[in-house]
């Protein structure tokens, strides 16, 4: 199954790109964000959110969703 | 003037009608941070007749601002934009009773200040006084507003509605230092936090009306690069917010934000450090201080970069009050001067610290 990962915020900064697709087959949120980390180190030190089909989720979910989200928060006003 | 057909607008959608403008009318709503969100959501509250708005904001007005912070023009430079803020809204609705708070939000007097309104808009550009915001507000049970920013895109929420969510059940912990950058490092399109503070000024609406969905347990994501507006859903965290009702206080979090990062007080400095001090005040104004680490350039002269260029250690402006040496300190800043702060006391303390 491909899922669709996009970046939002300084995420995009740190990747270098707006959103990726990957056919990898990942049980759990956890998981995926463990993978992405190995390919971008730096996404190990922001504590972003990431959202399966529109719902943020634990990384203990079970991965299950086709478009995923990875929201960090935001500071500026 | 006539001032009957004021919110005829209002009181022609079935869904707001007399009964909901008279619900305005009594709503008591405190902005905290009247910059780029504030702003905008002040505007719109004001001009719809919210009963009673507080304005909280220890800043000044500096030149950077007014790209995007649309009450203020270049008059207002160096003054306080709380009391701006009520002077230009008073004039705006003399309906609205407008109470300004020219001070920062602290652990100390967040309780007595949130416990005298309905709801708070976060307006702030920190995460130290935004989770002190919605630690407040879960504890005295009030409805936090929630908009915050990144170059081109926002987020809007709404927490402790209703029993819902908040923003700890969101992003739980504060992010640590240098993880996010703050404020005055990032840019930002102008109209971005005019379109969030506006969404903001819509909920609050919404909530004293009763109308419409509330964003709650819900972020909405927007980006103005690529018109996408995305809602996602999140659960409440019950562990967070008994964590903070057994502890019945705000979480402590170390400040390392935005709005105060460029003040020092003369109790974090030592008396080994290379610091050159540059007094900002006019040449006429007493006490003198006399040192050879004393550089005098008064606020009112153009900025003179040579002097600060190559200078290594800290450069301390001060003045009377730890005011205009913030605006001087601001304008060192914009035009690239990294190593600068502004001291929170005046001469006269400086001169009985030991200068």
């Amino acid at each position: 199954m491909e899922i669709k990962v996009r970046y939002f915020g300084q995420l995009q900064e740190i990747t270098g790109v707006k959103e990726a697709s990957f056919t990898l087959p990942f049980d759990t949120i956890g998981s995926l964000r463990a993978h992405l980390i190995t390919i971008y180190p730096d996404l190990k030190n922001i504590n972003f959110k990431i959202a399966q089909d529109n719902k943020i989720d634990s990384d203990l979910s079970d991965l299950n969703g086709t478009l995923i989200d990875l929201l960090p928060p935001f500071s500026g006003g | 003037m006539i001032m009957e057909n004021r919110y005829q607008r209002h009181i022609q959608l079935s869904e707001i009608g007399q009964t909901g403008q008279d619900k305005i009318k009594k709503a008591k709503v405190l902005v905290i941070g009247a910059g780029g969100l504030g702003c905008p959501a002040l505007q719109y509250l004001t001009a719809s007749g919210v009963g009673i708005i507080g304005i909280m904001d220890p800043d000044i007005v500096s030149v950077s601002n007014l790209q995007r912070q649309i009450l203020y023009n270049e008059n207002d430079i160096g003054k306080n934009k709380a009391l701006c803020a009520e002077h230009y809204l008073s004039k705006l609705n003399s309906d609205v009773k407008i109470k300004s708070y020219p001070f920062a939000l602290t652990v100390e007097n967040a309780a007595e200040h949130i416990a005298k309104f309905d709801m708070v808009i976060d307006g702030t550009d920190n995460f130290y006084t935004r989770y002190l915001i919605n630690d407040q507000c879960v504890l005295l049970n009030k409805v936090m507003v929630y908009g915050a920013l990144y170059k081109f895109e926002g987020q809007v929420s709404v927490f402790n509605y209703k029993n819902g969510p908040s923003y700890r059940c969101l992003f739980p912990k504060p992010p640590g230092k240098g993880e996010i950058p703050n404020c005055s490092e990032v840019g930002v399109l102008g109209v971005v936090p005019g379109v969030i503070g506006m969404h903001q000024a819509s909920e609050t609406l919404k909530i004293i009306l009763e109308i419409g969905d509330v964003l709650s347990g819900k972020l909405l994501c927007i980006n103005l690069l690529n018109h996408t507006n995305t809602i996602f859903d999140f659960e409440k965290n019950e562990n967070e917010i008994i964590r903070l009702k057994k502890l019945g206080s705000v979480i402590p979090i170390e400040n390392q934000d935005c709005f105060v990062d460029f003040e020092l007080s003369l109790t974090q400095l030592s008396s080994q450090e290379m610091i050159m001090w540059i007094d900002v005040r006019e040449q006429d104004e007493l006490p003198r201080v006399t040192h050879l680490n004393v550089v005098e350039h008064p606020l009112s002269n153009d900025v003179s970069l040579k002097i600060f260029s190559d200078f290594e250690g800290k450069i301390i402006a001060f003045c009377q009050t730890g005011i205009r040496s913030k605006v001087f300190v601001q304008k060192l800043k914009d035009k690239g001067i990294e190593n600068c702060f502004s001291l929170k006391e005046g001469a006269k303390q400086l001169i009985e610290w030991g200068l």
